[in-house]
């Protein structure tokens, strides 16, 4: 991969990691003995790592130039397998802590064993590692496919993907030596939350960048999904982790905002999380992949237009739907409230104009199990939004609010709709990224798929169960007029169900560990197509004219 | 500040709707414009075959 | 004349040449086209933000008064910097909802005023452990070093991690006075004697019999907990710390300041 790169590309890359190195080993002296210090290092060997990788290949013959008439998919190969090992790490604690909800003891006697560490780093490496790598590389995809382009830019893309993963290394080691702003998924210090905003500016220039190379003027509205992504993301990262460092020299920093505004902030912040990383960028991942896999348009692409301004618009009001009944002043719950209500109808819109491309074509749905993860996610992603509207209306949510219910609701979106489009589309991805025929074992991909389809099933239903059970009886009231249960009551009473969740979570990781094996073998053993693809049909189009400024 | 709380109230109340109707319409006139028909349809298209170029 | 102008500029700027040609070149590639997309974007996605955020910092006017708060003493806000790097809030909220039930089970709701000083606020969104809001006085010091050294020892049904590796363990009191400058920056009204002292009164809240303890209470109020939380001798623990902080929860507001503004609120609310 780093032959590939011409040698002023390799030398600004050891610049840039001889930067990133310098910094780190700043890090760690002005926070020697200290978690920051620690960090330093990480950084530092993380610089040097990389560096080494390039150094390796430094004297390698420039690549040809004619490269660049094709697309540039060195940093695509790279996220698919960073993907995986992101969804080892976050399932890997996800299912770590599901336990230890049932056996509270299954762990070390250790700081970094407690719950309050670990879970952050699920949620983290799980959204962030595991949904973020997935968002970048496909959109990297994308990109370039509906642009006809070549990514701009050889050093860009590796920035931004190695960057980033850099900032969910620092994000989640931080939380196992207890760095731990609280913020819930913005629990990342400064520095890093620093780090993260230039990563992501550089990855919005990309974006926009390589669709400027685009020969067609309209953009394809899978990119309007990636776009938005990119930039209120941006904009939410920015004004939720305002925050003031105590020393330059350590971890800790006290955000800008207090009580009730830094809670509106908070999830102003937390529910467009949801909003644009988990959906909107998933929405784009969706509209590309799913017709694509299924050899047919979207069924109306003027409805998907609609759909965008309706949820780009909408999402942002909703964010007080996480404070009813709380100190929020209540006419900003019924905001979010009303919003969230009417947020279903362009959701299920999108829903349906997913559904309704595969009317027609139910044979290769049948057939095919890749365009079947494709299908039963857009299923989840309606499911997740009825009952999210749902769950955002004030009296539904005095039960549901603090109980299990919220983390049936979480999973059915985060399992079964995000999480199993990215197996759909990695599995439509992989054959065409490594010019391979198809997956080395469909068989394989059949099994993920029913075991993706039962895991999720199994722990939704567990927490359907203990969430409304637990905000039942958190409010039943006997003759006399008390409280019929104290609270450990309640908590004896989900044991059975975090084990049901436990179990179901296993039954996903064991389907995505099966996943992990068919792609690496597809890697290695899956017979070769024969593309011819990937070169310009007239000479025309050679990149070295769109150097040039036209006109 | 000058601005009171409940002024800023009553324009967070207000324009919110405004502003939702403008912009559905001005969404609507959009993606239902005639003569855009055509370029969407090729646009839908556009993702089916897109593994050979032309790349540039 | 655009083309002189650049060129003007071309000679102007000739050192950075190279630096200028790249910049013209991406601004040139830059298309209006996605750019403006791009703007789109952000205009549609941040009206709602803007007009629900905004009215929230000029709430101040509206939000009930408690001219007797306190701050958090040195030694409250070390324990909770260690329930932040605990992450306890993944599991335990702050926040009394206005209903029935939650208010018999914890007690009084929770008003806005009483986490103006939180940076961030705690209000949490899981229950998996019970509210804390109103955690204040409710159990003994020991009670809870029990409860934290093994949960299960105290509640054998508790899923709460253990946390005894904490006790004995000295807190990190060395730049108390910069974290409470910090929080003096962002709006935390704190004197300057009170970040001056912030390490003495950090010991003194700890070792009420000690010489430092006086100026605790001449600093923070009559009603500050001024004691030997975690029962053993030495300089402050962690265990001390966190005590002291889940010790105050819910106290910093008089019960009837809390009570008026209620029944103002509740009036004008639900
Ligand atoms: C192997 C599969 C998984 C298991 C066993 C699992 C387990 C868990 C557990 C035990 C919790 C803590 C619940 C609590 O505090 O009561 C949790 C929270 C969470 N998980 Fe997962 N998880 C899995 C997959 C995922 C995936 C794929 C995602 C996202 C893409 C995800 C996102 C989240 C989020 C956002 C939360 C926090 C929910 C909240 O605060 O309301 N999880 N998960
Ligand atoms: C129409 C769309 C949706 C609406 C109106 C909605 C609404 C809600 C509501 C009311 C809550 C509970 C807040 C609380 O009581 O604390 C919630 C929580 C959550 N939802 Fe949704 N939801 C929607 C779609 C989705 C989707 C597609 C996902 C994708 C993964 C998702 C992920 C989450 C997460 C992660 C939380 C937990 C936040 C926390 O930590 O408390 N939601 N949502």
């Amino acid at each position: 991969m780093v032959a590939a790169l011409t040698v002023g590309t390799r030398v600004l890359a050891l610049v840039i990691l001889g930067i990133g190195a310098i910094v780190g080993l700043a890090m760690a002296v002005a926070g020697a003995g200290q978690a920051f210090g620690v960090h330093g290092w990480i950084v530092l060997i993380y610089c040097l790592v990389i560096a080494w990788r390039v150094m390796l290949q430094l004297d390698a013959p420039e690549p040809s130039p004619s490269r660049l008439r094709s697309y540039y998919d060195d940093p695509i190969k790279m996220g698919v397998v960073l993907t995986m090992a992101w969804a080892i790490v976050g399932m890997g604690f996800g299912v770590w802590v599901a336990y230890l909800l049932a056996y509270p003891d299954l762990r070390y006697d250790a700081a970094w064993t407690g719950f309050g560490r670990l879970r952050p780093v699920h949620t983290t490496g799980i959204i962030f590692g595991f949904g973020g790598t997935a968002l970048i590389t496909t959109s990297f995809h994308v990109m370039q496919r509906t642009s006809r382009a070549r990514l701009a830019g050889e050093f860009t893309p590796w920035f931004v993907l190695l960057g980033y993963q850099l900032f969910v290394i620092l994000a989640i080691s931080g939380y196992l030596m207890g760095i731990n702003q609280s913020k819930e998924y913005a629990e990342a210090e400064w520095y890093a939350d620093l780090w993260l905003l230039v990563v992501w500016i550089t990855y919005f220039t990309l974006y926009i960048r390589t669709l400027a190379r685009r020969a067609e003027p309209h953009i394809y509205v899978a990119n309007w999904y990636y776009l938005s992504f990119i930039l209120i993301v941006g904009v939410l990262h920015i004004f939720n982790n305002v925050a003031l460092p105590v020393s330059w020299s350590g971890s800790r920093s006290y955000i800008l905002w207090s009580g009730v505004q830094d809670a509106m902030m908070q999830w102003w912040y937390g529910h467009n999380a949801v909003a644009f990383f988990l959906t909107s960028g998933f929405l784009g991942m969706l509209y590309y992949y799913l017709p694509k896999r299924a050899a047919r348009p979207i069924y109306s692409y003027r409805l998907s237009i609609l759909s965008f301004w309706g949820i780009t618009f909408f999402y942002v009001w909703v964010g007080s739907h996480h404070l009813h009944y709380t100190a929020l002043p209540q006419w900003v719950q019924t905001l979010g409230m009303t919003f969230s209500i009417m947020l279903l109808v362009p959701s299920w819109a999108t829903a349906a104009n997913a559904l309704l491309t595969l009317n027609g074509a139910w044979h290769k749905v049948r057939d095919d199990a890749t365009l079947r993860f494709m299908m039963v996610a857009a299923i989840f992603y309606g499911m997740a939004t009825f009952e999210g509207s749902f769950l955002a209306i004030r009296g539904v949510n005095a039960l549901s609010h603090y109980t299990d219910w919220t983390i049936a609701h979480v999973h059915v979106g985060t399992l079964g709709w995000n999480a199993i489009l990215i197996f759909g589309a990695i599995y439509a991805l992989v054959p065409v990224i490594w010019r391979r025929e198809r997956m080395w074992s469909p068989r394989l991909v059949e099994w993920h798929f029913w075991l993706a389809v039962a895991g999720t099933v199994i722990y939704v239903f567990s927490m359907w169960n203990s969430g409304i059970l637990q905000g039942l009886m958190w409010r039943t009231y006997n003759d006399a007029g008390t409280l019929q249960y104290s609270f450990i009551d309640t908590v004896m009473a989900m044991h059975p169900y975090y084990m049901g969740r436990a179990v179901g979570g296993t039954i996903y990781m064991i389907g995505m560990l099966i996943g992990c094996v068919n792609i690496w073998m597809t890697i290695r053993k899956a017979p070769e197509a024969g593309y011819l693809r990937d070169m310009p049909k007239t000479p025309a189009g050679d990149a070295d004219d769109r150097r040039v400024p036209a006109e | 500040m000058d601005v009171s709380h409940d002024t800023l109230v009553v324009i967070a109340k207000t324009v919110g709707l405004f502003l939702l109707i403008a912009m559905f319409l001005a969404a609507v006139v959009y993606a239902f414009w005639p003569s855009k028909k055509a370029k969407f349809d090729r646009a839908a298209r556009s993702v089916l075959d897109d593994e050979d170029g032309p790349c540039r | 004349m655009l083309r002189k102008l650049t060129a003007l500029l071309e000679k102007i700027v000739s050192p950075f040449g190279r630096l200028y040609h790249l910049i013209f070149r991406a601004m040139y590639r830059i298309e209006r086209y996605s750019l403006g997309l791009a703007f789109a974007i952000i205009i549609v996605g941040g009206i709602g933000g803007a007009v629900e955020i905004a009215p929230l910092f000029t709430i101040n006017e509206t939000v009930e008064d408690a001219p007797d708060m306190r701050v958090y003493t040195p030694l409250e806000q070390a324990g909770r910097d260690i329930y932040l790097r605990e992450g306890c809030y993944t599991c335990h909220s702050q926040m009394i909802r206005t209903l029935k039930d939650e208010v018999d089970r914890y007690g009084a709701y929770s008003l806005a005023v009483e986490s103006k000083y939180d940076h961030p606020m705690l209000w949490g969104s899981k229950r998996t452990g019970p509210d804390l809001a109103r955690l204040g006085g409710k159990y003994s010091d020991d009670w809870h070093v029990a409860h934290l050294r093994n949960p299960r020892d105290v509640e054998p049904a508790s899923i709460m991690p253990a946390y005894r590796w904490m006790e004995g363990r000295e807190v990190e009191l060395a730049d108390l006075p910069a974290r409470l400058a910090t929080l003096r920056d962002v709006g935390v009204p704190y004197t300057d004697a009170q970040i001056e002292n912030a390490v003495r009164d950090a010991r003194g809240q700890a070792t009420p019999d000690g010489p430092d303890a006086e100026g605790v209470v001449e600093r923070y109020g009559e009603a500050t907990n001024v004691r030997n939380f975690d029962g053993e001798g030495g300089g402050p623990t962690e265990m001390d710390a966190l005590v002291a902080y889940l010790q105050v929860l819910g106290t910093l507001v008089d019960p009837a300041t809390i009570a008026a503004a209620q029944a103002q609120v509740g009036s004008k609310g639900e």
